[in-house]
């Protein structure tokens, strides 16, 4: 059974890779995005010069369930590579959600306020979560990329 | 290949909650270094109401300045989940567990600690069920008899959950439970006609639940009711 789903999702990632400007690809029913990079904690980053957009993964909101509840940081506000910036409710559990890097918080998504449920409808889109003007770009070299961060939610999945 | 996991459980007595508090932080410092295994703490509280993270206090309908009359405290917290109640003959369990190193994340946690309680209700002839979507607990229909509030923090677990066995109801007039209105609470007690053995027993069973579903095979139990005393004043 599981085989034939992952033939599926092959094909599936074969075909998108082809039709699919930006390049997802598909592990079992989470998304990962090529041009991002990840943190163990299911955080991602999109970097665009010194700027950073963060947010957490497919695989991250799938595993929340329906987020009810975000709580951002101040702007302005420093944040260091690992350690929380915030945090999200989802079925009567708070989790903390963990910077990528370090910097300072130049924009926060205050459209989550009002639809925190866009984090698990969009979770690389319009549920982004923080802007960070970083402090130092070569941490990005510690996080993991599209390939890596895939083959550790396999294993992480994999656990029980 | 399943390795034997091994859950530590403290059988605490009754314990203030902001001392329980504390104790968690440091526990989950403690797990998050790796100094300790999973561990689980066992026990009640005297009467206190508790809010999460959200600071529903709109959800409180009493003023707090009347809370002493009743006997009752108030105390804020970072977990999840709306207003509840917390008092004596209700069984808490405060799993402090690594969710990464058994690969689950928050909805599939709150899952198995409904069913702890759901599995624990079976034993006395009550069928109790999950929530609906939005409504994370353990009802029997229309009545809760369990909650929940998690806090997770670098994968690890603080808080966790509440079944009524027999507590004062009473308590939860003063607040919307839950922030749900409209709905009743209960308890086991309540629930079922089978003659109840001791809170003790009944304790142990929720555990035996909590850890047959987590999948701990080897449990260390451990007296913990002196570590930590009753706050002594006005008691």
């Amino acid at each position: 059974m599981a085989c034939s789903r992952m033939m599926w999702a092959t094909r599936a990632a074969t075909y998108l890779r082809i039709s699919v400007p930006f390049t997802l690809r598909v592990r079992g029913f989470s998304s990962v995005l090529r041009d991002l990079k990840y943190a163990d904690s299911h955080e991602w980053v999109k970097v665009d010069g010194i700027s950073a957009t963060i947010g957490i993964t497919d695989h991250a909101q799938d595993h929340l369930g329906d987020v009810v509840y975000v709580e951002l940081p101040e702007v302005g506000a420093s944040i260091s590579q690992g350690s929380s910036f915030g945090a999200v409710e989802s079925v009567k559990a708070t989790s903390d959600v963990y910077s990528p890097v370090s910097g300072k918080v130049i924009e926060v998504n205050e459209e989550l306020n009002s639809s925190p449920g866009l984090i698990n409808a969009s979770p690389y889109d319009k549920g982004w979560i923080i802007k960070v003007e970083m402090s130092d770009k070569d941490e990005t070299n510690k996080l993991m990329d599209s390939d890596q961060y895939s083959k550790f939610c396999e294993e992480e999945d994999a656990k029980h | 290949m399943r390795i034997p996991r091994s859950l530590e459980v403290w059988k605490m007595g009754t314990v203030n909650y902001l001392d329980a508090l504390k104790l968690q932080e440091k526990l989950v410092a403690d797990r998050k270094t790796s100094k300790i295994a999973d561990t689980v703490l066992s026990l009640q509280h005297p009467p206190t109401y508790t809010l999460g993270k959200r600071r529903t206090d709109h959800n409180l309908l009493i003023p707090e300045s009347e809370l002493k009359k009743i006997g009752a405290e108030l105390c804020y917290t970072q977990r999840g989940g709306d207003i509840t109640f917390h008092g004596p003959h209700q069984a808490i369990l405060y799993p402090i567990i690594s969710l990464r190193d058994i690969g689950i994340g928050a909805r599939n946690y709150v899952e198995k600690l409904e069913l702890t309680m759901i599995e624990l209700a079976s034993l006395y002839g009550v069928r109790a069920c999950a929530g609906q979507k939005g409504e994370t607990g353990v009802w029997v229909g229309e009545r809760k008899i369990g909650a929940i509030g998690v806090r997770i923090s670098y994968g690890i677990t603080s808080h966790g959950l509440a079944f009524n066995i027999d507590p004062d109801l009473s308590y939860f007039k003063h607040i919307v439970p839950c922030g749900i209105a409209d709905k009743e609470v209960t308890s086991l007690r309540k629930e079922t006609d089978s003659m109840l053995p001791t809170e003790e027993v009944i304790q142990e069973q929720l555990i035996s639940c909590f850890a047959r579903l987590f999948g701990y095979s080897n449990l260390i139990w451990k007296e913990k009711g002196s570590i930590l005393s009753d706050n002594g004043e006005n008691r």
